[in-house]
Parts: structure tokens; sequence; C-alpha cells
């Protein structure tokens, strides 16, 4: 019903593109918000929509942490706190130290002022307020990375109580530090901003406009770092982290990345809020303020820029218009019909209460917020979702080109030894992958095999031995670094982004091969831009290599996948990485034998273009169609290798599978049953 | 007094601090350690608590510091508001655990943590709404003995905390280690897959430590009360952090992990309280969580379960 | 809940749209009323037509409704729509009809008071015209950020309770009242009188010479606690350390034993009830024998009924004003019979300056109107300045700065009283003089 209304309604505006829609939207929202003080001149609503100005500001920098990088940051106030007292400082009469003529160079900037109380001449900071603004984005940066950079190891929820304790601690800091802040008794008499010789003294129009600056500035950054290389690396670490590194995002500089332009955020918004106000105190950044933020972020929509922005202008105006209206309204009604009882409801003693009750229901029933960040896509009809087995490997494979041919052996796998505690996962395991070879790993359950892949990757610390891949070694090294050296994987189970796009995941692999960091994306460079539009050909393109099982899919989460087109993108992911080598892990794990055919031919075609593929694999057939060396693992040591027939044949491999009992047995069926599946599972840990 | 009997003073403080932490501690942990999960409502049911047995207390008659007792109906009443306070919040965490966190079992991310910070802010509300902002007297049915060692003073109610911590303690170590259900939830905390097939009602488990982690808070709140002869809404919030910071000194997840931390936390508390100064106290510790984290994330125990990644 | 019930006059901001000549002003109320349909419109029509005769003054007040301080926040919103309520009854100020306003300074944001919201208030007050004066805030925070408001408005605020001197410090004119004029009255004194007054009082009455100051990390606590401190050390008197209270935290032990140890004569705490009511308790227990002491904050029901006798018995405390609540002065006892007689609960001393506020400004109006001047914002600020008025504490007026002339510290110590309710800070108080002003 609700969509049929909306339908309805949207009627008048079907024919108009949806671009020019949002554009249409936009436009009428900023001319609205622009003219807003003209045709409402009350100076204490004009406040109260600069106020809530702030707060939509401090939401935007919070969901930058929590809402794109899945840091759960439960001590956000602290960034608003410093910059507050950032330019608090810097502006009141607080901090004056006894005048010299070292100070003359500043002054003569404008950065000092030699004043009088009585007594020596004093140095008076006056640190212009269009200064403090970019530079207490700096400032505050850097305190988010020194907060940041002990507690990013951290699991999450960790991380939650250990910015938790930070919130703590930095306005008792504030507080203990009476000299410079004046303490609990709070700044006196920070300056107002001015510009071109107009004060803005205490009225609240100009405020408010500054506000609204602020905010669109945020909203624009956070979309420009949304769309980009920077936020689709924030959003894989918010979805899967192991993922995120293997396909080249350094979890660190990213996570860092992300307090950092989120305390800038902060740092901004306290420059803002102490020049309205003129005063700070310590007591105004307590727990309260970064959990009622992070109320406002998950009303919102966590991750969705105008998600947060409505989510936290609704708060902060049911706070100072709503309920108190609707006190008001109610009490009036209560005095009409007589009840004593309506007379004294107090719906703003009620505020927290009914935070509260928000956070309970939006995690019970609406987890995506108001404006949800991913938007659903409407389902497919039936001729695109109508998919036909296709033969003969690859479509459209003129697109992605061959791979350099190299000779030697691209991987070298020697000695590797892995340990957990007392179990040897792997035992000083050789296995030798030519340029251009396919290799395949087999092996019963708990084989160590997907140790194999870790170990190489780098998700898992070896004991011992070397890997040398194109001659370089790579143990040591972290997983995103061995992925920009070429090799790319998949996982066994599975590991997508699940709540990003077909078309997004395909993006966060080419991760590495791409440049835009942060600032490129805010400007949009050029070059930015252009490489933002080859990035989405090539995905496109490498998604287009699965014919329709995907194409009609670009826009759709992958949550919503097929089992078998799951694994399909993860090929892509890493395919679109432009890997020297591929690393699957049980590609055709979950596929009918029809889909597993396909998969195998399309395997194939990648080996004809010269691609060096590792493989693990159960099913047998499609390991001799495609190997043309065969490794058996066995409680992590290499029982057999050679060429897929021969390897079929060993004694220690069919005992390692099936044990004495069942050799003879094996024996007798295995003449007429060429494509059985010796063992399948899933269960390899 | 001197600087050795301002030390023994502080470490009888510190001890009935750090066991009032223990117990706060435990609830976290035994959450922790089964669903992986910060329960940040377990700092209102603990301030929740407090009022529960404040109103138990005050329903027996006992009101504000001139009600004294001995003897048989002392022994009587306290254990009867004990019992009451902890099946209360016991109830309350069951219907935390049943009503609200299982449809999110299943959910990954933050989802579930930031509903207990939704549902901590009801209890503290409901609170303020119906019992009122102000400080409230606790009901000391106590007689004021004391014990004297020099300057040192050893007071009755300190006992009384001791003993009650250690019963619950040690009841809560003999039910982990010893009953089914106990190893049911080590099992569970292990791997919860592995201990459904095995056939461990793996719900029951939960609701059971979400039952023990809000009655011992609620044992927790009852004793605060007594230890300060003072309650208020506002408890919850610095107790309750403080208790966390003692899970994961002491290794989240770990149940004698959590005893440790939580002693040493009131230890802290106490002689960084009268050496160094009050002011900087939450400096201290939550820098102390901070470079614990850092260098030994696994507490000083170690997690009872293996890293579940 | 006590507060809406007790004066219906709370319950009609929103009336004035109507009555002033401001129609061609969008309100958001005014929108809001369209919106709200038959019922509300009703509702509202029925006070407009019994107010209709008289021109509405309005009065704001301000103060923390929400969290920790609503209690007293409502025992001075009573205080003040009582002298309303009086003034109407009487026709103080004939053809006018006062009507007070409730601002709430608290926001779930904050938790507890907050100073944005403070500023919102100002503006609503300053931009809504019908408003001729204003009342409040407690917290010197919020009164930080209202007062410069209030001065472009040409406002006139009066507080009965917050004490920090920074605002009406000439030294920071330009800050908190930039159109030059004093802005911000006090019907109490301020810090820099309260804390030293009391540091002379325990040094030279009660003969301490060593002591130990504690705050509880507030604005007005530590602002106290530091004035004590400079006014004791400046009388050579021995201070033996100083220390915060964290009010949020519940075991204040650790540092009472070291207090033990070192065992001053005194003990000195600047700071509200919230962390007050903690301390005495714990005092109580390890240092029972000392002489205690704390400022105005340690003055309140809540203390009385949080620490409960015997904890509190002996705190010294004091009253930024000459003592007059519960005193035997015929005008005080009647207004504190009606006072409880009214709302069921006693007045405490912050009830008594609030109810001066009020009369202070209806004095104001009544004086202006009389000299034949329109009442207007400006005219009552600029008669503030000037008047003198007959009040529960005796005559009030105010300096050049808006601080009230009369710097009386009043002295009080706790002694129970059972003929009366144990948590009634009028009569658990007993009078011990006024400090030696320094």
């Amino acid at each position: 019903m609700y969509s049929a209304t909306m339908q309805m309604l949207g009627r008048p505006f079907a024919n108009i593109p949806p671009k020019a829609r949002q554009a249409l939207g936009l436009v009428t929202l900023a001319v609205v918000l622009l003219l807003f003080p003209y045709f409402h001149n009350n100076d204490a609503d004009i406040a109260s929509m600069a106020n809530a100005g702030a707060y939509v500001a401090l939401a935007l920098g919070l969901n930058i942490v929590v809402g794109f990088a899945g840091l759960l940051d439960l001590g956000y106030a602290a960034f608003f706190a410093i910059g507050v007292y950032y330019y608090g400082v810097f502006t009141a009469y607080q901090v004056m130290p006894v005048w010299s003529s070292g100070w003359a160079p500043l002054a003569a900037v404008g950065l000092v002022e030699k004043i009088n109380q009585g007594g020596p001449d004093l140095v008076h900071f006056t640190l212009s307020f269009w200064l403090a603004l970019p530079t207490a984005a700096l400032v505050t940066s850097f305190f988010g990375v020194c907060f940041g950079a002990p507690t990013l190891r951290l699991r999450g929820d960790y991380l939650a109580i250990v910015t938790l304790g930070f919130g703590e601690i930095v306005p008792i800091v504030f507080r203990n530090s009476d000299s410079i802040t004046n303490g609990a008794a709070g700044l006196n008499g920070v300056a107002s901003p001015s510009i071109f010789g107009f004060d803005f003294g205490v009225d609240a129009t100009p405020y408010y406009y500054v506000g609204l600056f602020l905010v669109a500035l945020l909203i624009y950054v956070s979309i420009r770092l949304r769309d980009g290389r920077v936020g689709r690396a924030w959003m894989a670490i918010r979805e899967d982290e192991t993922a995120a590194s293997t396909m080249g995002v350094n979890l660190v500089n990213y996570k860092l990345l992300a307090f950092a332009i989120g305390a800038g955020f902060a740092g901004m918004t306290g420059v803002y809020y102490v020049a309205i106000l003129q005063t700070a105190t310590p007591d105004m950044f307590n727990f309260n303020v970064s959990a009622m933020l992070l109320v406002m972020v998950v009303l919102g929509g966590m991750g969705s820029v105008w998600g947060v922005v409505v989510g936290a202008f609704l708060l902060q105006i049911m706070q100072s218009w709503l309920l108190p209206d609707l006190n008001w309204m109610l009490h009036s009604i209560g005095e009409l019909v007589g009840s004593v009882w309506l007379q004294n409801v107090d719906m703003v003693k009620s505020t927290q209460l009914i935070f509260g009750v928000i956070l309970v229901f939006m995690m019970l029933f609406r987890r995506d917020g108001l404006i949800p960040a991913t938007r659903k896509t409407p389902p497919l009809d039936m001729i695109q979702q109508a998919a036909q087995v296709q033969r003969g490997g690859f479509v459209g494979m003129e697109k992605i080109g061959r791979w350099e041919q190299r000779s030697g052996n691209a991987l070298e796998v020697k000695d590797v030894t892995v340990r957990f505690g007392g179990l040897t996962a792997l035992d000083r395991v050789n296995i030798v992958v030519p340029e251009g070879g396919v290799v395949a790993v087999i092996g019963p359950n708990g084989s160590g095999k997907s140790t194999l892949f870790n170990v190489i990757t780098g998700l898992v610390p070896a004991d011992g031995g070397s890997i040398l891949f194109q001659g370089a070694e790579l143990l040591g090294l972290a997983p995103h670094t061995i992925l920009e050296k070429g090799v790319a994987r998949t996982f066994q189970n599975i590991r997508l982004f699940p709540n990003l796009t077909v078309l997004e995941n395909v993006l966060i692999g080419q991760h590495a091969r791409l440049k835009t960091g942060p600032l490129g994306a805010v400007l949009m460079s050029p070059a930015g831009a252009a490489e933002e539009k080859r990035a989405r050909q090539w995905a496109v393109d490498i998604i287009g290599l699965f014919g329709n099982r995907l194409a009609p899919r670009l826009a759709q989460t992958v949550l919503g996948l097929s089992y078998a087109n799951r694994r399909r993108v993860e090929i892509a992911r890493a395919l679109a990485s432009r890997p020297k080598i591929l690393l699957l892990d049980e590609p055709t794990a979950g596929m009918n034998p029809n889909e597993t055919l396909e998969l195998a031919e399309q395997i194939k075609s990648l080996h004809d273009l010269g691609l060096t593929i590792l493989l693990i694999e159960h099913k047998l057939d499609v390991v001799t169609r495609l190997a043309q060396n065969v490794v058996v693992l066995d409680h992590g040591e290499k029982i057999a290798e050679g060429p897929a027939d021969v390897v079929r044949q060993d004694e220690e491999v069919l005992r390692a599978y099936l044990g004495r009992a069942g050799r003879e047995h094996v024996a007798a069926v295995h003449a007429k049953a060429a494509e059985t599946t010796v063992a399948e599972g899933t269960g390899d840990a | 007094m001197t600087v050795y009997d301002l030390a023994l003073q502080q470490l009888i403080n510190g001890v009935s601090l750090g066991s009032m932490y223990a117990l706060l501690a435990l609830g976290f942990t035994l959450v922790y350690g089964i669903l992986e999960l910060i329960n940040f409502s377990h700092f209102n049911v603990f301030m929740v608590g407090s009022f529960v047995a404040f109103y138990v207390l005050e329903g027996f008659g006992v009101v504000g510091q001139n009600t004294i007792m001995t003897g048989l109906p002392l022994v009587g009443v306290l254990l009867a508001a004990l019992a009451v306070t902890m099946l209360v919040t016991g109830g309350i965490g069951i219907g935390i655990e049943r009503f609200l966190l299982r449809p999110l079992r299943s959910v990954k991310g933050p989802a579930a943590m930031i509903l207990t910070i939704g549902v901590s802010y009801v209890l503290f509300n409901i609170i303020v709404l119906g019992a009122g902002a102000d400080s409230k007297n606790f009901p000391n049915p106590l007689p004021p003995i004391a014990f004297t060692f020099g300057e040192v003073v050893l007071r009755m109610r300190e006992i009384l905390i001791w003993i009650i911590s250690l019963v619950l303690m040690g009841g809560l170590t003999y039910f982990v280690g010893y009953t089914k259900l106990g190893k049911a939830m080590r099992a569970t905390a292990q791997d919860p897959e592995a201990a459904r097939m095995m056939g461990i009602e793996v719900d029951r488990v939960i609701m059971m430590a979400f039952f023990l982690g809000s009655a011992l808070a609620g044992a927790g709140g009852m004793i605060f009360g007594l230890y300060y002869n003072y309650t208020s809404f506002m408890i919850g919030f610095s107790a309750g952090l403080r208790a966390f910071t003692a899970a994961v000194l002491g290794g989240i997840g770990n149940v004698p992990g959590a005893m440790l931390g939580g002693m040493l936390i009131g230890l802290i508390e106490a002689f960084s309280g009268a050496f160094i100064a009050t002011a900087w106290t939450d400096v201290i510790i939550f820098s102390l969580l901070v470079l614990v984290l850092v260098f030994r994330p696994n507490g000083l125990l170690g997690r009872m379960a293996p890293d579940k990644s | 809940m006590l507060l809406q019930m007790a004066c219906p006059a709370a319950s009609l901001p929103g009336t004035d749209n109507d009555n002033k000549g401001e129609q061609h002003m969008i309100t958001r109320r005014s929108t809001f009323k369209a919106a709200a349909g038959v019922a509300a419109a009703a509702a509202l029509g029925l006070p407009q037509h019994a107010l209709a005769a008289d021109k509405i003054l309005k009065v704001g007040n301000d103060n923390s409704f929400t969290g920790a301080d609503a209690q007293a926040a409502v025992r001075i919103a009573n205080a003040v729509h009582m002298a309303f309520d009086e003034a109407n009854a009487d026709n103080a100020v004939p053809g006018y009809k006062w009507v007070v306003e409730n601002f709430d300074d608290a926001t779930a944001t904050a938790g507890q008071y907050d100073p944005a919201q403070g500023a919102i208030n100002a503006r609503k007050m300053v931009s809504d015209p019908s408003i001729v004066a204003a009342l409040g805030p407690s917290m010197s925070g919020v009164g930080k950020a209202m007062s410069p408001i209030l001065s472009m408005g040409d406002l006139a605020i009066i507080t009965m309770a917050s004490t920090n001197p920074d605002i009406t410090d000439p030294k920071f004119a330009r800050q908190y009242r930039p159109k030059g004029k004093a802005i911000y009255f006090r019907t109490v004194t301020t810090d820099a009188y309260q804390g030293p007054n009391m540091a002379n009082y325990m040094i030279e009455v009660l003969k301490a010479k060593s002591i130990y100051i504690l705050d509880d990390s507030g604005a007005y606590g530590v602002g106290m606690a530091d004035a004590f401190e400079a006014q004791a050390k400046k009388k050579g008197c021995n201070i033996m350390g100083r220390d915060r209270l964290d009010p949020k935290a519940a075991d204040y032990t650790a540092v009472l034993t070291k207090i033990k140890a070192l065992n001053p004569d005194a003990l000195y705490y600047g700071g509200v009830g919230q962390a007050g009511t903690k301390l005495a308790k714990q005092a109580y227990d390890i240092i029972p024998k000392m002489i205690k002491a704390g400022g105005d904050g340690m003055v309140s029901a809540d203390v009385l009924q949080g620490a409960g006798f015997p904890a509190v018995q002996g705190w010294y405390a004091t009253q930024a004003s000459p003592h007059v609540a519960g005193s035997s002065d015929p005008k005080v006892v009647a207004f504190t019979k009606k006072y409880f007689d009214t709302y069921k609960m006693y007045p405490d001393d912050y009830s008594i300056t609030a109810y001066d506020a009020a009369l202070a400004i209806i004095a104001s109006a009544k004086k202006v109107n009389a000299e034949g001047k329109p009442v207007t914002r400006s005219a009552i600020r600029d008669m503030l300045e000037k008047i003198e008025v007959p009040s529960l504490q005796g005559l009030v007026s105010f300096d050049a700065n808006g601080d009230i002339k009369d710097h009386t510290v009043s002295v009080f110590q706790i002694e129970k009283d059972d003929k009366f309710p144990l948590n009634d800070p009028g009569k658990q108080y007993a009078y011990r003089g006024v400090a030696p002003q320094s």
C-alpha cells in the first residue's frame, strides 16, 4: 500500500529521469534551507536549526567511523570536545602569557593581540574562525590517529569499550587542566567569527548559514568518499575484514583514515559549535552525547549519508520543537477535557526514554535505519532470471586480454610448516606452480588445504619454510601486500561483502590497482574521475564474462544471490584485481553438475588466456579436466604428486581418502565410474 | 595514621569495592564468553537491582539508618532481600535475552550491542521517572559493629560484603565447573555449533548465562546499597564501566579472570585515590584498560574460549 | 509533574501569538496549531478569552527541569509561580496580567543541563516580544551562554542560584554583556564571597588551622573551592590537600581515608548534593569527628534525604544570602506556610531567592507603570538597576554589574530536629550567624 501511494505521488515526476529528479530535489531543499531565515524570522528557531546543524555534522562524522568503516566508536564526543577547546582556548581570555616582542610576528598576521588588563601587557590569542575551521580538522584528525593507532588491532567490540574510555578521559583532562581551559567553570568569551569586518555577534542567522555550509560540505565529502575507492575499502572492512585484506585493503591505514576523517568532522563541528555558544564546559561532552549521536546514526541508517542527516535532524528537532509542543498540546487538551493525567504528562522528561526505545526498536525491526544505505533493487523478471548453462568457457574474453607469458615457476612453496598449538596443520609442504600452469590440491577434510591457501595469502603465519612468488618471498607480508604482488584468492566458505552490490564487490577487487585517495575523491580530480570510470568498465567487463548469470544483477546485494552466483562473484572479484596467480578454494562446491561443468570450462578458458591457477577441488572430474599436476595432502603432509590419472591410482591417496577397507571396493568401481566424486564436504576448517 | 595503616585501610576498602566490581564483571564475562556480546544493559540491571533491594528492604520495614537488626531476623531479612533482588534482576536478564536479543542472535555486526545500549537507557529512565531523580537513603539494618586495629577500621558491612561475594562467586565457580548445565555453558562458549550438535540446548544455556549474570548484578546492586547506604539512578554507568574494565583486565570470558580483574580495579581505585588523586582515578583506570588491550588483548588470565573469528 | 499541576500559567505558552500584534509572523507553534486540529484549537480558545481583558506580561523562567537537578528546579519554579500568581491576584501592575513560561535548559542529548539549550531558550525569550523579563538559570554554564544573547535583546534576567562570578565580572563585560548595561542580575551573592567568607568563618570562628579541600568537578563546586582555598591560604591556614570527586563515581572512601591519615582540623567541600550526599555518608564512617563544611550546595532536601541522619549531623553549610527561611520573620513564616500548603513540599533557600527575584521584577514593572511609561523590557531592565525591593531577604538592590549589593553569607549547621520532617531544609539547618567578610 505504502509503495502504491508513493508511486501515485511520484507520478507527476515519473517522466523526469532519476538523476534530474534528484538534482531537482536537492535544489529545492537548498532553496528552502537558504530562505528559511527569511520566511521564518524567529531567532530561537533559527538557533535551533543551527544547533541541529551541529548535530547533523557530528552524526555525519560518526557515520564515517561507524557506518562506513564499521568501527563502533562510543567516545566520539571526545573529538568534538577537542575541536571545541582548540578554538575556545585560542580565542577566549584564558591562556594569556606575558607579552614579549617574540609575539610580534604572530600579531602581525592576526593570530594574537596585545592587551592590557592592568599589570604587564599580555598576549591574547585571536585565532580566526575561518582558519580554525580547517586547522581544527587537522588537529582532531591527529588525535583521531593517536587514539586509533593503539586500539585498531582490537576486535570491534573491544574497540567500542576503549573508545568509551577515551571519551571519558578527554573531558576529565580538560577539567583538570584549569590553567588552560579554565577547568570546570568553562571558557569565558570565546570570540564570535567575523568576516569582512562584519561580526557575527549573537544573532543566530549568520551561524545558521555557516552551519548550513558546514553540513553541505560534510555531506559532499561523505558522498564523494562513499562512492569512490576509499569508501568501498571502508565498507569492505565493515563487511569482512579478512576478505578486505586479501583483496588488497590495508586494514590499519584505512581504519586510521576513517578515525582521522571522522574526528576531523567532529573537530570542525566543535569550532562551529563553540563559536555559537561562546562558552564551553567539560560537562558538555559526556557519554550521553556520544550515545545520542549513535542513536542518530542508527535511526537514520548506518552508512547512509542522507539517512544520518535525517536521523540527526529528526532527533534534534524532536527534542527542541516536537516534544515541547506535543507537551503543550497535551496539556491544553487535558485542560479542556479536565483530565489531570493529561495535564501532567511530561513528554520532555521522557526524551531519553524515547531515544532508548528508538534504539531497541530500530535494532529489532529496522536495522537498516529510516533511509537504508543500500536500496532494495527490484527483483529480476523471468527473462532476466532465465540463465542457460553455457558451454565453451567465458563470453567476451577478448575484453580482458591475455596474460603476459613468462617462463619458470610462478609460485614455489618450500618446506612450509604451520602449527596451531600442538597441531601441525602443514608439515614441510613443497609445491611448485609453473607459470601459466594449473595445479590442483586435493586431500580429505582437515588435510591442510585451506591452511595452505591461508599461509600463501598471509592470513596465517608460517612456522618455517619459504614461499616464493615470481622469485620474491611472500612470508611475512601482509595479506594486502600479497594481493598487490598479484596473488588473489577465493574462499572455500565464500567471503563476499554481503551488504554490497555485485558491482561494488568486484570494484573492491580492484582496490590495489587504483590510486585515488581521499583528497582526490573529495576534490574530484580529473585523473580520479577517469580512473573510477575505467574501474567501473573493467568491473562490468569481468562480470560480463559470466554472461547473464551476473550481468542483470549488477546492482543487487550479494546477500540475495544464489550460492553458485556468489561463487561466481567471488571469482570475478579476484579476477578484477588483475592477478598473476589465482587461488581457487573449492570453486565448484555446492554447484550442480551442469553448473560445475560450466565453471570448469570457464576456469579452463582463463588458463587458456595464460593465467596461472592453484586450485583446491574435491570433484575429481574437475581436477582431471583442468590440472596438469595434482598435489595430495593428508594430515598436513604431501603424500602424493603427479598427473591426475596417476594420483588416482596411488595407494596412499586411496588410503587417505577411504581407509584400507574401502580400497578394494573402490578399485572395483573405479573403472566404470570415471567421474566419481571421491569426497564431497564442506567442513574443511 | 601511618602510611602502613593507610595502605591497610585502603586494602580493606579496595577489596570491598573489588568484590562488588567482580560480581558485576562476572555478568559481562558470562554473556561475552558465550555470545561475544558486550551487554551494556548490564550497567543498569545493576542499578535496578539496588533499587529492587531498596524497596524490598523498605517493605520489610527497614527504613533509613535507624532500623538496626541483629541475629536471625537480620540474616532472614538480608537473605530474603537478596533472593528477591536476584530473582527480579535475573528475570529482567532473561526477558532481555528472550525477547530482545534472541531475535538478533543471527545478525552480524554491532546490532545487538547497540540494542543493549538502548535497553540500558530504557531501564535508566524507567527508574528516573518511576523512583525519582533524587539520591536514596538506602536502608541499613546492620548493627554498627567494627573491629579496629590501631587506626584501621574493619566494619561489619565490609565483612558481610566479602561473605556474600565469596559465597556467590564460589557458587558460580562450582556451577560452571561441576554441574551439567555449567559444563554445557562452557561447551557452548567454546563452540556453540558443536555444542548444539552434541545435544546441548544452546538457548537454555544462553538464557541461564543471562539469568546468572543479571542475578549477580542484582546482588552487586544490593551490596552497593548496603555498603554505601545510598543508591541513585546514576550508579550504573560508572560502576558498570569499571566492572567491564575488570572483566577485560582479567580476560573476558574467563570466570576467575573476572574476579581477579574486579579485585584489581577495586584496589587500583582505592590506592590511586589515596596516593595519587581521585581526580585522575578514571584516567588511570582507562589508561590501564588501553594498555592491557594493546599488550595483552586476552587479559591477564586469557580467554576461556578460543577466538572465534 | 508537581510543577505542572501547581502552576496553570505554565501550561499556557503559545497563547501570546494572537494577543500581540505579530500576526504577520508565522511562528512554529501557530503552524502547529493549524495542524493540531479542532481539539487543540478549542483548548487554546479557552484561556485566551479569560486573559483577553488585560495585557499580558510574560516572564521566562529557565531552569534544568530534566535530570538530576529537576527537583531543585521545581522548588524554584514553584516559588516563581507563587510570586506571579500573587501579583495577578493583587493586581500589582494595573492593566497587566503576568504569565510565566518555563524553559527547560536540560536536554536528553546532554543528559543534564545543556548550555546550548540555554542559549536557544534565551533566543526564544528574546524573540518573544511579550516576554519582558526572565528568571534563572541555576547553572553558571548555562548563564554564560545566555547572557550575551539576553544583553543584545535587552532582556534582563535574574538568577536565583548561579554563583560563578565571571558572568558579572566587569573584566568580561565585553563577552557577557556586549551592549554594556548590566543584564545578569542576581539575588544571591557570587562564589567570590561565599567561599572566602566561609574560609574566614572556619578559621576565625571554628578555629580550624588545617583544612583539606574537595570539590565535585562541577563549575560551581570548583569555583567555590578555588575561592575558598585562595582566602584560606591568605589567612595562613594550612591547606593539607585538594582533590576532586567524580560525581558519577560511588566510592570516596579512598580519598576520605587519605584525609583521615592527614588528620586536618576540617574538611571543606565545594559542590552540589550529587557528590555531597555520598561524601556526607562516607565521611560519617571514616572521619566522624572532623569539622565538615560545604557551600549552599549542601543545603538541600536531597542531601538531608539521601545522606540522612546521622550522617549529615554537624555539617556546616552556607547560604549566599541573609538568613531568612525558617526564621521568625512573619513574612517568611507566611511564605513558607503558603508554599507548603500549595505545593506539599518545603521551600529551600533558593525558593526564597527565586521568590525575591520575582518580586524584583514585579516591583520594577509596577514602578515603571506608576511612572506612566509602558512596561517594556528595557524599562524593566533600567528600573532593576535603581530599585530597592523589600523582599524576604530584606531590601534587595543591585550594583552596576547586576550583583546583589548585600554580600551576606549565612552559616548553618545541620542539627536534627525531630519535630519537623527530617528532609525539610528549612528546619534541619540551624542558623549559626553571618560569616565574616573579608
